[in-house]
Protein backbone atom coordinates (compact mmCIF):
# COMPACT_ATOMS: atom_id res chain seq x y z
CA UNK A 1 0.00 0.00 0.00
CA UNK A 2 2.06 3.44 -0.39
CA UNK A 3 1.43 5.47 1.80
CA UNK A 4 1.78 8.98 0.99
CA UNK A 5 2.95 12.24 3.52
CA UNK A 6 3.57 15.68 3.35
CA UNK A 7 4.54 18.25 5.15
CA UNK A 8 3.90 22.02 5.51
CA UNK A 9 6.58 24.22 7.46
CA UNK A 10 6.31 27.90 8.52
CA UNK A 11 8.34 29.57 11.33
CA UNK A 12 6.30 28.81 13.94
CA UNK A 13 3.86 26.04 12.40
CA UNK A 14 4.42 22.67 10.84
CA UNK A 15 1.61 20.50 9.35
CA UNK A 16 1.73 17.01 8.08
CA UNK A 17 -0.67 15.10 6.31
CA UNK A 18 -0.57 11.55 5.57
CA UNK A 19 -2.81 9.57 3.69
CA UNK A 20 -3.41 7.44 0.45
CA UNK A 21 -4.34 8.04 -3.29
CA UNK A 22 -7.77 7.43 -3.86
CA UNK A 23 -7.66 4.96 -7.13
CA UNK A 24 -11.33 4.96 -7.36
CA UNK A 25 -11.50 8.64 -8.57
CA UNK A 26 -8.52 8.26 -10.64
CA UNK A 27 -5.83 9.60 -9.24
CA UNK A 28 -1.86 8.83 -10.00
CA UNK A 29 0.57 6.77 -7.47
CA UNK A 30 1.57 10.68 -5.84
CA UNK A 31 -1.58 12.14 -5.38
CA UNK A 32 -3.19 11.79 -1.98
CA UNK A 33 -7.01 11.52 -1.59
CA UNK A 34 -7.94 10.33 1.47
CA UNK A 35 -6.76 11.51 4.45
CA UNK A 36 -6.19 8.90 7.28
CA UNK A 37 -4.59 11.24 10.40
CA UNK A 38 -2.37 14.79 10.30
CA UNK A 39 -0.43 16.00 13.03
CA UNK A 40 -0.25 20.26 13.83
CA UNK A 41 2.68 21.20 15.68
CA UNK A 42 2.64 25.00 17.00
CA UNK A 43 5.62 26.18 19.11
CA UNK A 44 4.98 25.36 22.51
CA UNK A 45 1.82 24.10 22.45
CA UNK A 46 1.42 20.48 22.44
CA UNK A 47 0.98 18.82 18.94
CA UNK A 48 -2.80 18.00 17.52
CA UNK A 49 -3.90 15.40 15.63
CA UNK A 50 -6.80 14.27 13.78
CA UNK A 51 -8.74 12.88 11.45
CA UNK A 52 -9.85 14.40 8.17
CA UNK A 53 -12.94 15.70 9.90
CA UNK A 54 -10.80 17.72 12.33
CA UNK A 55 -9.05 18.83 9.61
CA UNK A 56 -11.86 20.06 7.51
CA UNK A 57 -13.37 21.64 10.44
CA UNK A 58 -9.67 23.77 11.15
CA UNK A 59 -9.78 24.82 7.71
CA UNK A 60 -13.61 26.01 7.48
CA UNK A 61 -12.94 28.04 10.84
CA UNK A 62 -9.40 29.17 10.80
CA UNK A 63 -9.54 30.94 7.14
CA UNK A 64 -12.56 32.33 6.85
CA UNK A 65 -11.46 34.41 10.11
CA UNK A 66 -8.23 35.26 8.09
CA UNK A 67 -10.44 36.40 5.69
CA UNK A 68 -12.17 39.03 7.66
CA UNK A 69 -9.15 39.78 10.10
CA UNK A 70 -7.76 41.59 6.51
CA UNK A 71 -10.75 42.99 6.24
CA UNK A 72 -10.69 44.63 9.51
CA UNK A 73 -13.57 42.71 10.77
CA UNK A 74 -12.63 40.90 14.81
CA UNK A 75 -15.65 38.18 15.30
CA UNK A 76 -15.45 35.07 16.12
CA UNK A 77 -15.90 31.66 14.43
CA UNK A 78 -17.51 28.33 15.30
CA UNK A 79 -19.99 28.31 18.06
CA UNK A 80 -20.56 26.09 21.14
CA UNK A 81 -21.10 22.88 18.96
CA UNK A 82 -18.33 23.35 16.58
CA UNK A 83 -14.96 21.39 16.93
CA UNK A 84 -13.31 24.39 16.28
CA UNK A 85 -13.81 27.96 17.89
CA UNK A 86 -11.55 30.80 16.83
CA UNK A 87 -12.22 34.31 18.34
CA UNK A 88 -10.35 37.62 19.31
CA UNK A 89 -8.38 38.03 22.35
CA UNK A 90 -7.26 41.29 22.50
CA UNK A 91 -3.78 41.25 20.46
CA UNK A 92 -4.33 37.56 20.20
CA UNK A 93 -6.83 35.02 18.78
CA UNK A 94 -8.01 32.20 20.87
CA UNK A 95 -8.32 28.72 19.43
CA UNK A 96 -10.50 26.16 21.17
CA UNK A 97 -10.42 22.64 20.14
CA UNK A 98 -12.77 20.50 21.41
CA UNK A 99 -12.03 16.71 21.10
CA UNK A 100 -14.52 14.25 19.74
CA UNK A 101 -13.51 11.67 22.30
CA UNK A 102 -15.93 11.33 25.43
CA UNK A 103 -14.19 12.93 28.75
CA UNK A 104 -11.23 15.14 27.20
CA UNK A 105 -11.47 18.92 28.14
CA UNK A 106 -11.46 21.62 25.57
CA UNK A 107 -7.85 22.42 24.64
CA UNK A 108 -7.09 26.53 24.28
CA UNK A 109 -4.60 27.78 22.73
CA UNK A 110 -3.49 31.36 22.49
CA UNK A 111 -1.96 31.89 18.79
CA UNK A 112 -0.37 35.94 18.18
CA UNK A 113 -0.43 37.42 14.99
CA UNK A 114 2.84 35.52 13.27
CA UNK A 115 1.44 32.02 14.41
CA UNK A 116 -2.33 32.65 13.17
CA UNK A 117 -0.32 34.25 9.95
CA UNK A 118 1.86 30.70 9.88
CA UNK A 119 -1.31 28.46 10.65
CA UNK A 120 -3.25 30.44 7.80
CA UNK A 121 -0.21 29.66 5.48
CA UNK A 122 0.20 26.12 6.47
CA UNK A 123 -3.60 25.61 5.62
CA UNK A 124 -3.89 27.29 2.23
CA UNK A 125 -0.18 25.65 0.89
CA UNK A 126 -2.45 22.44 2.05
CA UNK A 127 -5.42 22.96 0.25
CA UNK A 128 -4.12 24.69 -2.82
CA UNK A 129 -1.14 21.29 -3.07
CA UNK A 130 -1.90 19.73 -6.30
CA UNK A 131 -0.40 16.95 -5.09
CA UNK A 132 -3.86 16.94 -2.73
CA UNK A 133 -7.12 16.49 -4.02
CA UNK A 134 -8.93 16.03 -1.12
CA UNK A 135 -12.73 17.80 -1.80
CA UNK A 136 -12.44 20.98 1.04
CA UNK A 137 -15.68 22.31 1.38
CA UNK A 138 -14.74 25.40 2.26
CA UNK A 139 -16.43 28.72 1.14
CA UNK A 140 -15.04 31.41 -1.14
CA UNK A 141 -13.02 34.77 -0.50
CA UNK A 142 -15.67 37.19 -1.52
CA UNK A 143 -15.80 40.88 -0.54
CA UNK A 144 -17.91 41.00 2.74
CA UNK A 145 -21.56 42.15 2.93
CA UNK A 146 -21.65 45.94 3.90
CA UNK A 147 -23.11 44.98 7.39
CA UNK A 148 -20.46 42.84 8.68
CA UNK A 149 -18.01 45.78 7.67
CA UNK A 150 -19.94 48.58 9.30
CA UNK A 151 -19.48 46.89 12.72
CA UNK A 152 -15.85 47.30 12.73
CA UNK A 153 -16.97 51.18 12.69
CA UNK A 154 -17.00 52.05 16.42
CA UNK A 155 -20.54 53.21 17.90
CA UNK A 156 -20.16 56.58 17.90
CA UNK A 157 -18.02 56.82 15.07
CA UNK A 158 -20.75 55.36 13.29
CA UNK A 159 -23.92 57.33 15.00
CA UNK A 160 -21.48 60.45 15.89
CA UNK A 161 -22.44 62.60 13.10
CA UNK A 162 -26.18 61.57 12.53
CA UNK A 163 -26.69 62.36 16.46
CA UNK A 164 -24.58 65.60 16.70
CA UNK A 165 -26.99 66.65 13.17
CA UNK A 166 -30.67 65.52 14.85
CA UNK A 167 -29.44 67.24 17.76
CA UNK A 168 -28.24 70.57 16.18
CA UNK A 169 -31.82 70.77 14.21
CA UNK A 170 -34.05 70.04 17.79
CA UNK A 171 -32.11 72.69 19.22
CA UNK A 172 -32.38 75.20 16.22
CA UNK A 173 -36.11 74.03 16.47
CA UNK A 174 -36.44 74.66 20.06
CA UNK A 175 -34.63 77.53 19.83
CA UNK A 176 -36.96 79.14 17.30
CA UNK A 177 -40.30 78.52 18.94
CA UNK A 178 -39.27 80.54 21.91
CA UNK A 179 -39.15 83.67 19.44
CA UNK A 180 -41.95 86.45 19.44
CA UNK A 181 -44.13 85.76 16.72
CA UNK A 182 -44.79 88.94 14.91
CA UNK A 183 -48.41 90.13 16.49
CA UNK A 184 -50.84 90.89 13.48
CA UNK A 185 -51.65 94.90 12.39
CA UNK A 186 -54.75 94.89 14.16
CA UNK A 187 -55.24 95.74 17.60
CA UNK A 188 -51.88 97.38 17.21
CA UNK A 189 -51.01 101.02 16.48
CA UNK A 190 -48.72 101.96 13.49
CA UNK A 191 -45.64 103.54 13.80
CA UNK A 192 -45.15 106.84 14.54
CA UNK A 193 -43.68 108.24 11.77
CA UNK A 194 -44.97 105.51 9.13
CA UNK A 195 -47.60 107.99 6.39
CA UNK A 196 -49.99 106.31 4.01
CA UNK A 197 -49.70 107.50 0.64
CA UNK A 198 -53.20 109.17 0.77
CA UNK A 199 -51.60 111.60 3.86
CA UNK A 200 -48.40 112.08 1.38
CA UNK A 201 -50.73 113.21 -1.29
CA UNK A 202 -53.05 115.66 0.51
CA UNK A 203 -49.83 117.27 2.53
CA UNK A 204 -48.61 118.04 -1.19
CA UNK A 205 -51.44 119.25 -2.37
CA UNK A 206 -51.36 121.99 0.61
CA UNK B 1 -5.72 -1.02 -11.11
CA UNK B 2 -3.47 2.61 -13.35
CA UNK B 3 -5.96 1.02 -16.35
CA UNK B 4 -9.27 1.33 -14.60
CA UNK B 5 -8.40 4.39 -13.22
CA UNK B 6 -7.09 5.73 -16.42
CA UNK B 7 -10.69 4.91 -17.67
CA UNK B 8 -13.38 5.62 -14.90
CA UNK B 9 -15.17 9.67 -15.44
CA UNK B 10 -13.67 12.79 -13.72
CA UNK B 11 -14.80 12.42 -10.09
CA UNK B 12 -16.74 14.62 -8.18
CA UNK B 13 -13.64 15.78 -6.44
CA UNK B 14 -12.16 16.98 -9.50
CA UNK B 15 -15.38 18.55 -10.87
CA UNK B 16 -15.78 20.57 -7.17
CA UNK B 17 -11.47 22.04 -7.38
CA UNK B 18 -12.49 23.07 -11.01
CA UNK B 19 -16.19 24.99 -9.83
CA UNK B 20 -14.00 26.33 -7.46
CA UNK B 21 -11.51 27.57 -9.52
CA UNK B 22 -13.61 28.95 -11.49
CA UNK B 23 -15.35 30.64 -9.36
CA UNK B 24 -12.27 32.13 -7.97
CA UNK B 25 -11.52 33.25 -11.63
CA UNK B 26 -14.45 35.16 -11.91
CA UNK B 27 -13.91 36.84 -9.20
CA UNK B 28 -10.56 37.83 -10.57
CA UNK B 29 -12.27 39.09 -14.10
CA UNK B 30 -14.48 41.27 -11.24
CA UNK B 31 -11.16 43.24 -9.82
CA UNK B 32 -12.12 46.74 -10.56
CA UNK B 33 -10.90 48.62 -7.11
CA UNK B 34 -13.22 51.45 -5.86
CA UNK B 35 -11.78 54.23 -3.70
CA UNK B 36 -11.04 52.58 -0.70
CA UNK B 37 -9.32 49.16 -2.34
CA UNK B 38 -6.93 51.87 -4.46
CA UNK B 39 -6.04 53.62 -1.39
CA UNK B 40 -5.29 50.32 0.30
CA UNK B 41 -3.95 49.31 -2.22
CA UNK B 42 -1.01 52.07 -3.01
CA UNK B 43 -0.88 51.96 1.56
CA UNK B 44 0.22 48.37 1.12
CA UNK B 45 2.78 48.85 -1.34
CA UNK B 46 4.31 51.59 0.41
CA UNK B 47 4.39 49.49 3.38
CA UNK B 48 6.43 47.14 1.10
CA UNK B 49 8.47 49.87 0.57
CA UNK B 50 9.02 50.97 4.20
CA UNK B 51 9.93 47.27 4.87
CA UNK B 52 12.71 46.92 2.35
CA UNK B 53 15.16 49.88 1.66
CA UNK B 54 15.23 48.89 -2.38
CA UNK B 55 11.57 48.44 -2.92
CA UNK B 56 11.42 50.21 -5.46
CA UNK B 57 14.36 48.55 -7.60
CA UNK B 58 13.19 44.86 -5.92
CA UNK B 59 9.40 45.58 -7.35
CA UNK B 60 10.61 46.13 -10.92
CA UNK B 61 12.18 42.97 -10.19
CA UNK B 62 9.44 41.12 -8.93
CA UNK B 63 7.76 42.37 -12.03
CA UNK B 64 10.10 40.87 -14.27
CA UNK B 65 9.95 37.86 -11.99
CA UNK B 66 6.50 37.23 -12.20
CA UNK B 67 6.17 38.01 -16.22
CA UNK B 68 4.62 41.58 -16.33
CA UNK B 69 7.30 43.67 -17.72
CA UNK B 70 5.26 44.35 -20.84
CA UNK B 71 2.65 45.97 -18.18
CA UNK B 72 5.06 47.62 -16.03
CA UNK B 73 8.71 47.95 -18.05
CA UNK B 74 9.78 50.76 -16.08
CA UNK B 75 9.39 52.33 -12.48
CA UNK B 76 7.31 55.21 -14.16
CA UNK B 77 4.70 52.69 -15.53
CA UNK B 78 4.66 51.35 -11.86
CA UNK B 79 4.40 54.62 -10.58
CA UNK B 80 1.32 55.73 -12.86
CA UNK B 81 -1.07 52.97 -11.89
CA UNK B 82 -0.05 53.68 -8.07
CA UNK B 83 -0.77 57.35 -9.03
CA UNK B 84 -4.55 56.44 -9.23
CA UNK B 85 -4.76 56.44 -5.64
CA UNK B 86 -6.82 59.80 -4.75
CA UNK B 87 -4.66 60.21 -1.44
CA UNK B 88 -1.64 61.03 -3.57
CA UNK B 89 0.12 64.26 -4.43
CA UNK B 90 -0.03 63.61 -8.00
CA UNK B 91 -3.17 62.03 -8.74
CA UNK B 92 -4.78 60.45 -11.57
CA UNK B 93 -8.30 60.29 -12.88
CA UNK B 94 -10.40 57.10 -13.65
CA UNK B 95 -10.26 53.99 -12.20
CA UNK B 96 -7.59 51.22 -12.58
CA UNK B 97 -8.39 48.77 -15.71
CA UNK B 98 -8.77 44.73 -13.99
CA UNK B 99 -5.94 43.89 -15.59
CA UNK B 100 -3.67 46.39 -13.83
CA UNK B 101 -5.46 45.83 -10.54
CA UNK B 102 -4.75 41.89 -10.64
CA UNK B 103 -1.15 42.80 -11.90
CA UNK B 104 -0.52 45.04 -8.55
CA UNK B 105 -2.46 42.79 -6.70
CA UNK B 106 0.13 40.04 -7.86
CA UNK B 107 2.96 42.46 -7.51
CA UNK B 108 2.09 42.96 -3.94
CA UNK B 109 1.48 39.39 -3.08
CA UNK B 110 4.30 38.13 -4.12
CA UNK B 111 6.29 41.37 -2.02
CA UNK B 112 4.76 40.13 0.78
CA UNK B 113 5.61 36.84 0.47
CA UNK B 114 9.49 37.41 -0.11
CA UNK B 115 9.20 39.83 3.19
CA UNK B 116 7.41 37.31 5.39
CA UNK B 117 10.80 36.72 7.89
CA UNK B 118 10.37 40.35 8.35
CA UNK B 119 6.56 40.40 8.79
CA UNK B 120 6.77 37.67 10.96
CA UNK B 121 9.36 39.22 13.31
CA UNK B 122 7.14 42.41 13.64
CA UNK B 123 4.15 40.23 14.73
CA UNK B 124 5.63 37.92 16.80
CA UNK B 125 5.24 38.31 20.32
CA UNK B 126 8.21 35.85 21.18
CA UNK B 127 10.97 38.55 19.80
CA UNK B 128 12.84 40.54 22.22
CA UNK B 129 10.60 43.32 23.38
CA UNK B 130 12.93 46.40 22.83
CA UNK B 131 14.00 44.89 19.65
CA UNK B 132 11.06 44.57 17.90
CA UNK B 133 10.22 48.64 19.04
CA UNK B 134 13.16 49.51 17.62
CA UNK B 135 11.97 47.43 14.17
CA UNK B 136 8.47 49.28 14.66
CA UNK B 137 10.03 52.60 15.51
CA UNK B 138 12.10 51.85 12.45
CA UNK B 139 9.33 50.94 10.35
CA UNK B 140 6.98 54.20 10.95
CA UNK B 141 9.63 56.44 10.45
CA UNK B 142 10.63 55.20 7.22
CA UNK B 143 6.21 54.90 6.44
CA UNK B 144 6.09 58.42 7.53
CA UNK B 145 8.61 59.73 5.50
CA UNK B 146 7.74 57.97 2.50
CA UNK B 147 3.72 59.09 3.32
CA UNK B 148 4.59 62.83 3.63
CA UNK B 149 6.80 62.60 0.19
CA UNK B 150 3.89 61.50 -1.68
CA UNK B 151 0.97 61.75 0.01
CA UNK B 152 -1.42 64.89 0.12
CA UNK B 153 -1.28 66.24 3.65
CA UNK B 154 -4.47 67.92 3.66
CA UNK B 155 -6.52 64.81 3.25
CA UNK B 156 -7.99 63.78 6.41
CA UNK B 157 -6.75 59.78 5.77
CA UNK B 158 -3.21 60.97 5.50
CA UNK B 159 -3.35 63.01 8.74
CA UNK B 160 -5.02 60.00 10.53
CA UNK B 161 -1.42 58.02 9.16
CA UNK B 162 0.80 60.52 10.32
CA UNK B 163 -0.74 60.77 13.91
CA UNK B 164 1.22 59.26 16.07
CA UNK B 165 -1.60 57.82 18.07
CA UNK B 166 -3.75 57.53 15.25
CA UNK B 167 -1.08 56.02 13.21
CA UNK B 168 0.19 52.33 15.14
CA UNK B 169 -2.83 50.70 15.11
CA UNK B 170 -2.96 51.19 11.30
CA UNK B 171 0.27 50.81 10.82
CA UNK B 172 -0.13 47.09 12.36
CA UNK B 173 -3.52 45.83 10.89
CA UNK B 174 -1.22 46.74 7.39
CA UNK B 175 1.79 44.64 8.69
CA UNK B 176 -0.72 41.53 10.01
CA UNK B 177 -2.69 42.12 6.34
CA UNK B 178 0.52 41.93 4.37
CA UNK B 179 1.42 38.97 6.35
CA UNK B 180 -2.13 36.98 5.54
CA UNK B 181 -1.71 38.42 2.20
CA UNK B 182 1.19 36.35 1.39
CA UNK B 183 1.61 32.63 0.01
CA UNK B 184 -0.05 30.88 -1.92
CA UNK B 185 -3.86 31.65 -0.74
CA UNK B 186 -3.09 35.04 -0.31
CA UNK B 187 -4.02 37.00 -3.49
CA UNK B 188 -7.54 35.64 -2.90
CA UNK B 189 -8.09 37.04 0.43
CA UNK B 190 -6.42 40.02 0.01
CA UNK B 191 -8.59 41.14 -3.74
CA UNK B 192 -11.62 39.69 -1.55
CA UNK B 193 -10.82 42.47 0.79
CA UNK B 194 -9.96 45.23 -1.38
CA UNK B 195 -13.17 44.68 -3.03
CA UNK B 196 -15.07 45.04 0.13
CA UNK B 197 -17.80 47.98 -0.58
CA UNK B 198 -17.29 51.08 2.00
CA UNK B 199 -19.32 50.68 5.49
Amino acid sequence: MLNLSFRYDQTAVRLQVEGLPDFSAGHGDGILGIISGWRLQLVASPELEGKREHLQALMATVLPYARHRISGVKRAFGDTASAVVISPDGDKHQLLLRSSQPNIPPLTLHLDHAELADLVRCLDALRLDPRVQVPWELPIDHPLPRKELAERVPLSQRFGAPFIGGTALALIAGLSLLLPVPRSSEGTLPPANSTTPEQTQSSSNR
Amino acid sequence: MTNATTISEPSSNTQQQKSFEQQQSEMTLKTVLGRRGLERLDLLLLVVESLDLNGGEAMLWTTQQLGLQEQFPNRVELWKRRCHNPLRRATRRGELSAFDAEAMLRLLCSMASRLYPLLHQLLSSREPEELNLQRWALLDQRLRDLIEERMNPRRGAVQRLLQQEQSQPIQRELVFSLALAAGDGGIDRLRASLLDPTP
